[in-house]
């Protein structure tokens, strides 16, 4: 027997498992992810796998928690003004940074105006645009001045991350980020793993519980089922349903699970045919089968959804109240029959590809739509691919994966006004232009719900996005895990209350 | 001319009769599973029980029963009848792939030994430098470029496979055309063309039928590949490669897709290499079994 | 010879300058830049705002004059640094490249271990059952698509063994024992093809040697069959064998690359894939132009070998 059949003999495997079976450094956090982050500055770096990182090592002057309302986090109160035009927020005392600096109203301001300076980049500019001046008439206290009522602002101010103001030339965010969260950024080996370290300094006394995290990036999905269900990860954060069903019943692991704010969709670019016919978007809103979708691509764990999340509780309108939502395959060749379509209407979806529930739908809305009289081409692309084609309105039609956001304005302005920053579709409509300029001045709650639900009813059918199904998301940890959170949003700030047993 | 004589007069040529394959079990084992696995894709569209991309959601990631002969994937898709189409599409891709690297490269290698000199020199150093790259990062690289899909995969295929024959061609090519029979033809004033069609290729049939198979082989692992990979052929169509793609995410929950589509993968490349080499070892009396 | 050499070593540079060439515009050609990735699918930015994203990585010059501020760095030794960690590439890859190399090592010396008995079974056996059955057998393993094997390997052993540490890393030099077990896997998975193609190469060689006019000598001396085989058949059956393990360094790096994305394991494979993925430029230029280079020479190194051992070579 050679040497190596001995070591493959089952005796040397036991002893192997004997020695290695548990992980090495039981209090340290270990998360398999399947994207490596390209980039991590907080003001620039939007992709998911940057915000899954900075979550436990940023922290906003406002915060989301779990169940989407907006939290005190480094501004421990504020005040509005009568007018709705002046906010002052009270800073939290005590915070420093992870370069040992104390965080004050400048470093606060220097974050809005880095954020708001167009040479930054940032896409999170146009979420605040409405700040028109900030001042700091003390080190504990920061005025804003607005342009216009924003009833949004307060929770978009939670994606503005706080950063040093006067932060050291070599230090470039986009490598080294530094934060006043729970963590501190130790290394990053890319493609392989994100080491943070317990922040000393932290504000809250007793947190974090944990001595650091680590980023595992594993791109297999089999991979990372194994390495939780064999304890060599804790934690795989905002997975799909196919995971949670794989993992469910695995001893060892339990699963947590939220109402995502992410939703899949198909795009549809308006100044081409043959999406420049309202009633082609309204054949294929209507061919779509939507519940059929969630049972295929969601495993039956996630709802239809309209414009906006039905996590939105207070703003979103039920599907029922959308005509197209109904009617599937003969309905819509009706609709095309009317609108003079003969021959089956050909165009191509171009769908994101790393993104694997993205992928699913795209291949059920294709068998679902060339059913009622189209005849659609799928194109799957990786990341580059997609966003460069994305960005210049090189599309008939695709399939993606937004982000959610906690208020309407944050998603509807951007996407469907005119000249909107995401409005890649070329979509144009004054009725509907004019409502979302009203709904984002308007301050009074009664008023702003009908704006959006007339919105709602607008883009549903007609508008130049199919919105297809709000999944649920989950998290898979092991059951050693405790104090962890998930929010709609696939924010990670609650790691910083997290703990193993 | 009725297509056994054409074969029987191929086989002669190549010095090839039936007592010499009959000593070969490996040239008809690998052979039959090639017509079969070939036959089932030409016939797909006849053998296959179900529409490969019907979907049955209530009938998903089933295992192996009577209506699923090979269960089901994640969109209750029936597995045997989108093997059979994957067949299909991968021999397509590996067929056309190697088709291209056999008409370029082989091109490219019979010239470079014909012509000798510096087109010799520069269409070898080429060679080397395609050569370089490991198949699977060229070919990653030239997807990328073109954007994935059929057609695109079959070129980087092919384009990373051209040295290959270059290189495989060059050599006979230098042997035979250095050989007293090619200098008598030119003696009598045969030109370069005539040489190359009426002495050349003939002498380079057997090998190019045994590296065109082993290459087909490795052509169907390199698609498969590139699919698990996420580049490649296009969903829905059923490439054997992308099956076993889609099907890894659901591995632990239903094994059984991924292991049909993966042991398709493995029987077609099986069949062909098997062949290929029976077929080397049937060519080169050095290894045939001496008696 | 030193013709010869001279000729050589001029394609040796022409080579890798094509290979250079080939490496900056290939990753240049690509759809989409770093600057997009980092964005993601709907972020609002203007085209201004990525313009100077852009001018800030650098990505803004035209392509020739980075071409030649790459290569004249690199004959300065620096090949850039990375675009995301701003770590000089050298030292990104050098964290990398160990993991490859034993991965690829293990391999290589299950392979050989394997393949040498192997081969002389075959050949010894030829038109035997015993030579149809492995033959069959390794035809079979070069088949095996390598990532199906090993999540089946994965699979497998996640079913047989559940606490066995089958997927992650462990640096040697933390924890020897984790490390070899964590590497037991993907060594199988990338030995089988390479393991294969060896024991083949060992068969015709061992034919080959087996065949030869002294081997009929010594058997007609009366030297024992096993010396027959072992001592003279087997010693030169060695030489074309081991030329044969510079080609399959191609093959192990090509495995290495799927099989490293498999197992999550960081070696330089996943590297170059991530790097394209995420249009890092330097860190792909640099890394292929490495692998590239690194077979190139093994194979010029193994011509000039077969040069000095056949004169003939050196006259063509």
């Amino acid at each position: 027997m050679t040497l190596i059949s001995k070591f493959l003999s089952s005796g040397a495997v036991g002893a192997l498992v004997l020695a290695t079976g548990v992980g090495a450094a039981a209090q340290s956090l270990e998360i398999a992810t399947d994207a490596s982050p390209v980039g991590l500055d907080p003001h620039v770096a939007t992709a998911f796998s940057t915000i899954l990182v900075n979550g436990p090592i940023y922290e906003g002057l406002t915060g989301i928690a779990a169940d989407l309302s907006v939290i005190p986090v480094l501004a421990e109160d504020w005040s509005v003004s009568d007018d709705g035009l002046t906010l002052t927020f009270d800073l939290r005392d005590g915070v420093t940074f992870h370069d040992g600096s104390a965080m004050t109203a400048e470093d606060v301001i220097g974050s809005i105006e880095r954020v708001l300076d167009p040479e930054t980049g940032s896409p999170y500019a146009s979420r605040i645009a409405a700040i028109g001046g900030l001042e700091a008439p003390d080190d504990d206290t920061v005025v804003m001045t607005l342009t216009q009522p924003s009833a949004a602002l307060l929770s978009q101010l939670a994606y503005v991350r706080i950063v040093p103001s006067d932060l050291a030339e070599d230090v470039d965010l986009q490598r080294q980020p530094v934060g006043t969260g729970p963590f501190a950024f130790a290394e990053w080996v890319p493609d392989t793993y994100i080491g943070l370290t317990a922040f000393d300094g932290y504000w809250e006394d007793g947190l974090p519980l944990v001595e650091g995290i680590r980023f595992n990036i594993v791109p297999e999905a089999s991979t990372r089922q194994v390495g939780l269900s064999t304890g060599t990860y804790h934690m795989l954060p905002n997975v799909d349903s196919a995971t949670a069903l794989t993992l469910q019943g695995t001893p060892g692991v339990a699963l947590l699970e939220t109402a995502d704010l992410a939703y899949s969709l198909i795009g549809m670019n308006v100044s081409e045919p043959p999406f420049d016919d309202p009633a082609m978007r309204r054949a294929v809103n209507t061919a779509i089968d939507r519940d059929q979708l969630v049972q295929a691509v969601y495993f039956g764990q996630g709802q239809p959804g309209g414009p906006l999340s039905p996590s939105l509780e207070n703003w979103a309108l039920p599907v029922s109240d959308f005509d197209c939502y109904s009617g599937g395959a003969e309905a819509a060749q009706a609709i095309l029959a009317e609108a003079g379509y003969a021959e089956p209407v050909a165009f191509t979806i171009k769908a994101l590809g790393t993104v694997q529930t993205v992928v699913d739908a795209a291949q059920v809305v294709q068998a679902q739509l060339n059913a009622a009289g189209f005849d659609v081409t799928l194109e799957v692309q990786e990341q580059g691919t997609f966003v460069q084609d994305w960005r210049n309105s090189n599309f008939q039609a695709f399939a993606s994966l937004n982000g959610g956001n906690p208020d309407p304005d944050g998603y509807l302005y951007r996407t469907f006004r005119t000249g909107g920053s995401t409005n890649v579709f070329l979509y144009s409509n004054e009725e509907v232009d004019a409502l979302l300029d009203e709904g984002q001045a308007e301050t009074d709650m009664d008023a702003r719900y009908d704006i959006y639900a007339d919105l709602q009813r607008m883009l549903a059918c007609e508008g130049p996005i199919a919105h297809l199904a709000y999944g649920t998301l989950y998290t898979a940890v092991s059951d050693t895990v405790t104090g962890y959170e998930m929010v709609g949003d696939r924010s990670t700030s609650y790691l910083r209350q997290t703990g193993l047993e | 001319m009725s297509a056994l004589a054409s074969v029987s007069r191929l086989g002669a040529r190549l010095g090839l009769n039936a007592r010499t394959l009959r000593r070969q079990p490996m040239v008809w084992v690998g052979g039959g599973l090639m017509l079969v696995q070939v036959l089932l894709a030409l016939g797909a569209p006849v053998l296959a029980p179900y529409d490969p991309l019907a979907q049955d959601i209530l009938a998903r990631l089933q295992g192996p029963s009577g209506a699923h002969w090979l269960g089901t994937d994640q969109f209750g898709r029936d597995v045997l009848s989108r093997i059979i189409y994957g067949y299909r599409s991968s021999l397509a891709i590996a067929a056309s792939a190697v088709a291209i690297a056999l008409v370029i490269g082989g091109f490219l290698g019979v010239i470079a030994a014909v012509k000798g000199g510096w087109i010799d020199r520069i269409v070898m150093r080429l060679m080397d430098i395609l050569f370089a790259f490991p198949i699977i990062l060229l070919a990653i690289g030239i997807i990328a470029i073109l954007g994935p899909g059929p057609v695109t995969t079959s070129v980087a295929i092919g384009v990373v496979y051209i040295p290959i024959f270059a290189r495989l061609l060059r050599g006979p090519t230098l042997v035979i055309a250095a050989s007293e029979y090619v200098a008598g033809a030119r003696a009598i004033g045969a030109g370069t063309s005539r040489i190359i069609v009426s002495h050349i290729l003939p002498n380079l049939i057997s090998v190019i039928l045994v590296q065109a198979s082993l290459s087909l082989s490795t052509a169907i692992l390199v698609e498969a590949s590139l699919s698990f990979l996420g580049i490649g052929t296009q969903p829905p169509d059923p490439s054997l490669g992308r099956m076993l793609a889609e099907a890894r995410g659901y591995l632990l929950l239903s094994p059984w897709d991924s292991i049909f589509s993966g042991a398709a993968i493995l029987l077609v490349s099986f069949g062909f290499n098997l062949f290929g080499d029976g077929l080397r070892d049937a060519l080169d009396p050095r290894l045939r079994g001496s008696d | 010879m030193a013709r010869y050499l001279a000729i050589r070593l001029s394609d040796l540079a022409i080579v890798l300058f094509g290979v250079s060439v080939i490496a900056f515009l290939m990753i240049r050609l690509i759809p989409g830049d770093a600057v997009e990735i980092m964005l993601g699918a709907n972020a609002e930015v203007t085209d201004e705002q990525i313009a100077l994203l852009r001018t800030r990585l650098g990505l803004d010059e035209p392509a020739i004059s980075q071409y030649f501020a790459w290569i004249g760095d690199l004959f300065r030794g620096d090949l850039g640094t990375s675009l995301w960690t701003g770590v000089p590439v050298t030292q990104e890859i050098g964290g990398r490249i160990w993991v490859t190399l034993e991965l690829s090592l293990l391999a290589l010396l299950l392979s050989v271990v394997l393949a040498v008995p192997a081969g002389c079974a075959m050949a010894y056996f030829r038109s035997s059952a015993a030579d149809y059955v492995i033959r069959v057998i390794t035809i079979a393993g070069v088949t095996v698509p390598n990532f199906w094997l090993g999540a089946l390997l994965i699979f497998l052993f996640f079913a047989l063994f559940p606490s066995f540490p089958s997927v992650g890393w462990v640096d040697f030099s933390v924890d020897p024992l984790g490390n070899l077990a964590r590497l037991l896997l993907p060594t199988i998975a990338l030995a089988v093809p390479v393991l294969a193609t060896l024991s083949r190469i060992a068969r015709s060689a061992m034919l080959d040697s087996l065949g030869q006019d002294y081997i009929r000598t010594a058997r007609s001396k009366g030297v024992s069959e096993r010396a027959v085989v072992f001592k003279h058949a087997l010693r030169n059956a060695l030489i074309p064998f081991v030329t044969a393990l510079g080609i399959s360094a191609g093959y192990l790096f090509g495995g290495a690359i799927v099989v490293e994305q498999v197992f999550a394991l960081p070696g330089l494979g996943r590297l170059m894939i991530g790097a394209i993925a995420e249009r890092n430029y330097p860190l792909v230029q640099a890394s292929i132009l490495l692998v590239t280079a690194t077979f190139v020479f093994i194979n010029f190194l193994i011509d000039l070998a077969y040069a000095a051992l056949d004169p003939r070579i050196s006259l063509r």
